[in-house]
């Protein structure tokens, strides 16, 4: 396998890492709540896809639309019953909630599925293509194109328009944005309900190419975490920049060694991070935000 | 024959508000008309950022109730409160700090994309500083530009009535002119401003009736002009 294949590689596994990290880093925003669901919602998307292919006999892509509906759907009901709740209690209140949902959905994904491995159908035909020489997997370059897609439109959503301007001014001073007439509680059900399609989405375009079981979040989250660390922890270009370096140091460290050398890599890598740089490598403009 | 007397666009009733076992405001009863101009005086701790607060819904009450132009406000949340009309500049500013100036402003507006437009031009028309700053994020502002950004959002609303809090803190005398003189035009325009100040000449001059408050307490309500002299001595360092 060329460099260039292993590149292609790296980055469709970090376009689909990006929006886990999107996600949680929209919602850490919008509530200065670490939702650790995050990554059994990734999982939970993927089963949901696995579940919707028998039903719509179509390549992978026509379920992103479902896929996306039902899990926006699943984050109201995440936000309704482990956030709001417990929103003007202490922050370890929401980890312990948001760790108990993903507990559930483990376990539930288990009864409903069983523990062995299940893939959803490519997005495409799953075939392979020839770019002058270089042949790669479709399904790489479609994961890219549909998680550039949509990284591109929640920076769309937010820069243009006055949802957005809602959206950012609720992550920025919550009180703030209710004192100009903004519906605070609402725009935090927004952001859940778009946090949760985006991590149910990197699982549908993940489940083909890396299998999805039901205990697979727990690595996801881990990735999600580090990618906002290493990004500068509130900075959403961070977390995006931040989950495709994770991806291909993994994928090009894989390819040398293996992927258990890798993780231990990574790990290390975050440590190194966290004493040199504590702040996250896009950090300042973060801090600024305070 | 009697005139009945016009509704009040405020009125507080018996308003009791604090934070933990204190309280700021104490049983506090106040009407603003239509159109006025009214300076909130009273040394720091006397109540009146608790005041503004709550009128607004931001600290809940222990007692008491509120009415805006005879619609009880007083269980609405704050930005409900907004929607009917109420306007806050709260103290420190507190602009969307990573947002631009425009965005600032816009997000404050309920209105749709033409209307938001007209107001955003008619608050560069008050505050020009603003207009050649428009893309810039908030926090490269100096502190005079942020207060005017906070003033022009709290106007994005179309507010009946505008809350300021100490809107001349920390700024330079000039600029804290430059600000007085653009609440004494948004007042002339007939927007109601109640604005709470330490620096009591300032809001004296831009205002009609004078407020002081003491312990969570008015001592003293009054022409702006005809301020006893003592009155002001005793809400700021005591009887």
């Amino acid at each position: 396998m060329t460099t260039l294949q292993l590149l292609v590689n790296g980055l469709a596994l970090g376009a689909a890492y990006a929006l886990v990290a999107l996600g949680f880093v929209l919602v850490l925003n919008a509530t200065s709540a670490v939702n650790f669901a995050q990554g059994d919602l990734v999982t939970a998307g993927g089963l949901l896809a696995v579940a919707l292919a028998p039903l719509i006999p179509l390549p992978g892509i026509a379920l992103l639309p479902v896929v996306l509906v039902i899990m926006a759907a699943l984050g109201l009901l995440l936000a309704l019953a482990a956030y709001l709740p417990l929103r003007r209690s202490p922050p370890v209140a929401v980890f312990i909630s948001t760790i108990a949902v993903g507990i559930i959905l483990q376990n539930g994904a288990s009864v409903l599925f069983g523990p062995e491995p299940r893939a959803a159908p490519p997005l495409l035909s799953g075939g392979t293509v020839d770019l002058g020489g270089l042949v790669v997997a479709e399904q790489s370059l479609a994961i890219i194109a549909v998680a550039g897609l949509l990284i591109a439109g929640q920076q769309w959503l937010f820069a243009r328009t006055q949802v957005g301007r809602r959206l950012r001014a609720t992550a920025q001073d919550p009180e703030m944005a209710r004192a100009c007439g903004v519906p605070v509680t609402a725009m935090i059900l927004v952001t859940f309900a778009l946090g949760t399609a985006y991590a149910g989405a990197a699982g549908l375009l993940l489940a083909n190419r890396y299998f999805v079981t039901p205990t697979a979040g727990g690595d996801l989250i881990l990735k999600a975490y580090i990618a906002v660390t290493i990004g500068g922890w509130g900075s959403v270009p961070g977390a995006v920049v931040g989950a495709l370096l994770i991806a291909l140091f993994e994928v090009g460290v894989s390819s040398v060694l293996s992927y258990p050398v890798a993780l231990g890599l990574l790990y290390a890598a975050l440590l190194v991070i966290l004493l040199a740089r504590p702040q996250g490598l896009f950090g300042e403009a973060a801090r600024r935000r305070a | 024959m009697t005139v009945p007397e016009p509704e009040p666009l405020l009125r507080i009733e018996g308003l009791t508000a604090g934070y933990g076992g204190a309280v700021a405001v104490n049983n506090l009863s106040l009407s603003l008309a239509a159109g006025e101009a009214v300076a909130l005086l009273g040394a720091n701790g006397a109540g009146k950022s608790t005041l503004l607060k709550a009128i607004l819904g931001l600290v809940p009450l222990r007692g008491g109730g509120l009415w805006l132009d005879g619609e009880a406000i007083t269980t609405l949340a704050p930005e409900k409160r907004v929607r009917r009309g109420l306007g806050y500049v709260p103290e420190g500013r507190r602009v969307f700090p990573g947002m631009s100036v425009r965005d600032n402003l816009e997000v404050a507006s309920p209105l749709g994309r033409a209307a938001r437009a007209d107001d955003l031009e008619r608050v560069f028309a008050l505050f020009p500083d603003l207009a050649g700053k428009a893309a810039e994020r908030a926090w490269r502002l100096s502190g005079g530009q942020q207060q005017m950004l906070a003033v022009g959002r709290a106007l994005m609303g179309r507010p009946r009535l505008l809350l300021l809090d100490e809107p001349s803190l920390g700024l330079s005398p000039k600029l804290a002119g430059e600000v007085f003189g653009a609440v004494r035009s948004i007042a002339a325009a007939g927007t109601t401003v109640l604005v709470a100040e330490q620096s009591a000449a300032r809001a004296l001059a831009a205002t009609g009736r004078a407020v002081l408050m003491r312990l969570g307490r008015i001592v003293h309500d009054g022409p702006a002009d005809k301020l006893p002299e003592d009155a002001l001595r005793e809400a700021f360092l005591g009887g």
